[in-house]
């Protein structure tokens, strides 16, 4: 067997296993259906959500609308984490004001929990779009910052001097050296920010929004539709994972210093 | 094949006299609430084309020196003049080579080379030409490519010449750049900087603790003592180049430079 052969197929071993071991679960009646339905019928409520005709039954053909809702709330707020974040974490990384002005309020607001500003956020924005984008750009903005912030400032310092010596000035500086040079930070700040970004968008969602991908769980658990929660489960387990590696590849695309992993 | 000298490429050539003068240069750390005296009253210059080294034991404020000159550091009195004006900042006149390789892991041998051309006022095709010219100069023309962590030490150094010689720098300011290489590649090194300097005539000052080094490359040489750094000694090196270290004139120079430093 191939090397390369073995590592396309090792990331799927473990979801493999798991659907084998439920399904084998599931048929042998080891786990009552009214608590985990069978993957076959997983798999026929997943097909209708997705690409069932609209009118078929309560959920069907609601997957592209529900994905659009979320994706467009996890977007505005996982770009307006980033927006805040990273040039803040930067700041912070280089310049020792910064960081002191920064450090005590950033990490006293880190340690309250995201769940805790969701009745705020329901009073200051209502109920939908705004409050998720919220409470996802809130909850992003921490990871993206702080680890922009750990990037740049264990930058080395010859690399700096280097550019000085060379005649790059400061914002030059910023963008050919130090952006470039925190770039493995920056990267697993985005990811984390991204990933936490699923998480608090179906907090969001949870409160009574009528689409979405947490709407669907919510609405799916009141009307007692075990299969649609499992359904969500996985539509957000498989977005998340897919929006991450986009994520990875868009910036190898545009950036060298992400593709070349320096 | 040796690519073309240009007289853009030899600032040394264009005039004589006193490019660099260090004048007074005191610095001192603060330690303890106390302070450490680093350098104490250094005073040299160095002529137009010269290649100096400067030797010391380790903690006698040689590179604390060098970084005052590159302009990374201030000194606490005194200062440093180059062409008559005052160091403030760093700048291209006057390139650094580090010791430790300092080249950016993100860009190609390439890309490290034409980094201080990017906002310079030039056309796309003269940079590249350019930085072609350098990467052979250098000796790395198949290695253009090439990431800084895919080559050697030898061939990382080679990178950070090409990479400041582009800029045409009046002073080159180099602080124990082969220290940390073996020593086929530092004999290596050495002979190509000779080889650089007669062709581009670059003024040097090169840091080292190594005598042999310091003999084999200097046309003058100043010793370093310690507690606080301070220039004790000036020795003219008049051997001609190439220099044989197993020749009687050489060791004699290195035997008479071992003492020096020892005490």
């Amino acid at each position: 067997m191939h090397r390369a052969g073995v590592g396309r197929v090792l990331p799927a071993v473990i979801p493999a296993l798991f659907i084998l071991a439920w399904t084998g679960a599931s048929t042998t009646g080891l786990i009552p259906t009214y608590l985990l339905p069978h993957p076959l019928e997983i798999a026929g409520s997943g097909y209708t959500y997705v690409l069932g005709q609209p009118g078929e039954g309560p959920y069907a053909g609601r997957f592209l609308s529900d994905a659009g809702a979320s994706l467009l709330r996890v977007g505005c707020g996982f770009a307006a984490a980033v927006a805040a974040g990273l040039p803040l974490g930067i700041l912070s990384g280089r310049l020792s004001v910064v960081h002191r002005l920064m450090s005590t309020t950033v990490n006293a607001l880190r340690a309250v929990p995201g769940i805790t500003w969701l009745p705020l956020a329901m009073v200051w924005f209502g109920i939908g779009m705004r409050t998720t984008v919220f409470l996802v750009a809130l909850a992003a903005f921490f990871p993206v910052y702080l680890n922009a912030a750990a990037g740049a400032r264990q930058v080395n310092p010859l690399w700096l001097q280097a550019g000085a010596m060379m005649g790059v000035r400061r914002l030059r500086g910023t963008f050919a050296i130090l952006l470039p040079g925190a770039m493995s930070h920056v990267m697993t700040g985005l990811r984390l920010g991204l990933g936490i970004s699923w998480a608090y968008l179906v907090l969001g969602e949870l409160t009574g929004v009528p689409n979405g991908l947490g709407a669907v769980i919510m609405d799916a658990r009141m009307l007692g539709r075990i299969d649609m929660i499992v359904v969500g489960i996985i539509v957000i387990a498989v977005i998340g994972r897919v929006s991450d590696l986009l994520l990875q590849l868009g910036m190898k695309f545009c950036f060298k210093s992400a593709r070349r992993g320096a | 094949m040796s690519p073309p000298l240009r007289d853009a490429a030899q600032p040394g050539r264009k005039e004589k006299g006193r490019i660099l003068e260090i004048k007074r240069l005191q610095k001192v750390f603060p330690l303890n609430g106390g302070f450490l005296p680093a350098l104490d009253e250094v005073t040299f210059w160095a002529e137009s084309g010269e290649l100096i080294c400067i030797i010391g034991r380790s903690g006698c404020g040689k590179s604390t020196l060098l970084k005052i000159m590159a302009g990374f550091v201030p000194p606490s009195s005194g200062e440093v003049l180059i062409k008559g004006k005052p160091v403030k900042t760093p700048g291209p006149d006057r390139c650094v080579i580090f010791q430790e390789d300092a080249l950016f892991p993100w860009l190609t041998v390439r890309e490290n080379i034409a980094f201080g051309l990017r906002g310079r006022d030039q056309t796309k095709q003269s940079k590249a030409a350019e930085v072609e010219w350098f990467l052979e100069l250098v000796g790395l023309g198949e290695f253009g490519d090439y990431l800084p962590n895919e080559i050697s030490g030898g061939m990382k150094q080679r990178v950070a010449l090409a990479r400041v010689l582009i800029l045409k720098p009046e002073v080159l300011l180099m602080d124990e750049p082969f220290a940390s290489l073996d020593a086929q590649s530092r004999e290596e090194m050495q002979n190509l900087l000779l080889t650089l300097w007669q062709e581009l005539a670059h003024t040097i000052l090169f840091v080292t603790h190594d005598v042999n080094e310091a003999v084999v490359l200097a046309d003058r040489i100043l010793l370093m003592g310690k507690n606080p750094g301070r220039i004790r000694e000036e020795i003219r090196i008049d051997l001609t180049r190439p220099r044989e270290k197993e020749t009687g004139a050489f060791m004699n120079v290195s035997r008479r430079l071992h003492e020096a430093l020892r005490d």
